[in-house]
């Protein structure tokens, strides 16, 4: 069934920010990878899914109902990406504030609430008022009330942006563990490792315009890059290697006992065969060549590299 | 819509808002009594003629008009601060951004938030409108009608919905400390066109058309902001200024104390503006925290 549709969604401010025409499908039990520089649009997107904005145009709708209804507000859990709660609250007081917006009963929120508390890392700190907690343990309050109505959609903006690498691998473990309990996860995020170990699918926001989305796997593929260990190496035989192939061909290390790892961008595999007979033709020596997997992080990168993105002006 | 009200209620108990509220209200009840006990004291020694009976009136009347002078700006400045930030602020806090992606309808947010807010205003209302009244009915004459008394206090407390709900407004459309000073500015031009109203009509020097400005100036200052309107009102049914006034022609000025008089007493036409203005800045505000964005 799917989780989230959108077609065409826009929302347009004054200042030329937003976004336009996203079109996006999820099926529930996806987790969805929504990246982008900064000021892509992508937390503008995920707030007109949760209903906090209103788009200019287009529609969207969380399985079947249109964003901002009360019934698609019952589906969703949402942590914010600037999150701040009622600091005059007991963190306890306040994932119970969001229990009984849910309309969770006390003993449902009795039930749900400390074991929830315990999961997400706050433990015994949830008598505490929130003023006294770290960025961090905001942040995981934050996880505990996107979770207290056991929402069958996650919309998490940038969930540990705040917290500690060891804060981070538990977020990543618990991300895993929710997908595994069949919830759908829409993730912004600037932490590809993360997308990449959770996601199936990614879509690339850039300057409010998706630029790619597919299948992890398949937006992988797209660069397949071979890392060639060679000897006998010259700076000038990779010159004469770029203007014979015409490929993308980049020294990783070079050493003065003339060994050296360089970097190709192929097609395929006959380019593959092509580029190691001409190195063999020049007289060096192949030590090692390896089929590399592309990072999402590199990905990335190679996708936007050259591309304006609004977030770096002004 | 009850959990946002009981919310709103905690917050201001947490916030220590009802705690330093109820202190500095006692310091100034403590102050009030000694005030009214100097000035009634004074009155109780000039014995018991008609001139003295309208003095110890006069007294109470001027004891009174103290104790609202000081009351309607607390009352006022309660319901404006409490208020002025709640949703901007609350917004640029990213409080909001939690909290309304929930499944409860925006209206019901704010309905409950106004109510908290309303119910908080019109409790510390009925506390400050009893002591007052307490205090100068121990040193000095004040009404015991008690229907003029409830009618008295419910146009004393009706300040608090109708600042709340402006305050509430203004919180949709400007930041937490603009919306506060905005609020704090409208309010003193609503009092500044009571004080108008007050001092020309004690001014009987002034000519026809000086005169004619100023209560059109008093007129329009009061139609922007009713507050000072409504508080004149309060004290006109409490004392019947209309009646008094015949009896011992005394000014509307409220005689020798001008500051704490009613000037022209407000028509009930202008209470029921003052009613449609409450329920127009509320459902003007709901209308926008519907339509925002957040």
């Amino acid at each position: 069934m799917t989780a989230i549709q959108t077609e065409r969604l826009t929302k347009q401010y004054e200042n030329g920010r937003g976004c336009r025409d996203v079109s996006i499908t999820v099926q529930e039990g996806e987790a969805f990878g929504f990246l982008g520089p900064n000021g892509a649009g992508k937390s503008t997107f995920v707030k007109m899914l949760v209903g906090l904005i209103f788009p200019t145009e287009g529609r969207a709708s969380l399985f079947g109902e249109p964003v901002g209804s009360i019934a698609a507000r019952r589906y969703i859990g949402y942590l914010p990406e600037l999150y701040r709660y009622q600091e005059w609250l007991t963190g306890e007081e306040v994932v119970r504030l969001h229990a009984r917006l849910c309309g969770l009963t006390r003993s449902e929120a009795g039930q749900r609430i400390p074991r929830l508390l315990d999961q997400v890392g706050i433990g015994l700190r949830s008598r505490d008022r929130v003023k006294n907690y770290s960025k961090g343990m905001q942040q995981r309050l934050g996880l505990a009330c996107a979770l207290v109505s056991d929402p069958k959609i996650l919309f998490l903006d940038e969930p540990s942006s705040a917290m500690d690498p060891i804060g981070r691998s538990e977020v990543r473990q618990l991300l895993r563990e929710w997908k595994a309990e069949g919830k759908t996860i829409f993730l912004n995020s600037h932490l590809m490792e993360d997308v990449e170990s959770i996601c199936d699918r990614v879509a690339l926001l850039n300057n409010g315009e998706v630029l790619q989305q597919g299948r992890v796997e398949d937006v992988l593929r797209q660069r397949p890059l071979w890392r060639i260990k060679v000897g006998g190496f010259a700076p000038s035989m990779l010159d004469w290697l770029r203007e014979e192939t015409g490929l993308p061909i980049r020294m990783i290390t070079a050493a003065p006992d003339g060994s050296a790892e360089l970097e190709a961008e192929l097609a395929h595999e006959e380019q593959a065969g092509w580029l190691h007979a001409l190195i063999l033709d020049l007289g060096m020596t192949l030590y090692e060549s390896v089929r590399t997997r592309t990072r999402l992080e590199e990905w990335f990168v190679a996708e936007l590299t050259g591309k304006s993105h609004r977030g770096e002006k002004e | 819509m009850s959990i946002i009200l009981r919310l709103t209620w905690k917050e201001l108990l947490r916030k220590r808002v009802l705690l330093l509220t109820i202190l500095m209200t006692l310091a100034f009840l403590v102050a009030f009594w000694f005030i009214a006990a100097a000035i009634g004291g004074e009155t109780e020694a000039n014995g018991g003629s008609g001139a003295a009976l309208f003095e110890k009136f006069s007294m109470g009347l001027f004891i009174v008009g103290l104790g609202f002078f000081f009351g309607s700006f607390v009352i006022a400045f309660l319901s404006i601060f409490s208020s002025s930030s709640v949703i901007s602020g609350e917004a640029e806090q990213g409080i909001m951004q939690a909290m309304m992606p929930r499944p409860v309808p925006r209206w019901q947010w704010y309905a409950g938030r106004w109510l908290g807010y309303v119910t908080f205003g019109l409790a510390y209302a009925l506390i400050l409108f009893s002591s007052i009244m307490v205090i100068a009915g121990i040193h000095a004459g004040v009404p015991k009608n008690f229907g003029a008394l409830v009618s008295a206090y419910l146009l004393f407390a009706s300040v608090v919905p109708l600042l709340v709900s402006v305050s509430m407004l203004g919180s949709g459309f400007f930041s937490g400390i603009g919306n506060g000073v905005f609020m704090t500015m409208l309010y003193g031009g609503g009092w500044l066109g009571g004080m108008i109203d007050k001092v020309s009509s004690q001014l009987g020097s002034l000519n026809e058309k000086v005169g004619h400005s100023l209560t059109t100036i008093s007129g329009l200052l009061s139609l922007a902001m009713p507050a000072d309107g409504i508080q004149r009102a309060m004290m006109d049914r409490l004392y019947n200024f209309s009646y008094i006034q015949d009896l011992f022609n005394m000014g509307a000025n409220g005689g020798p104390l001008p500051l704490f008089g009613i000037g022209s007493a407000p028509a009930p036409a202008f209470l029921w503006y003052a009613l449609f203005y409450t329920l127009a800045a509320f459902l003007l505000g709901m209308w926008r925290f519907q339509k925002k964005d957040l």
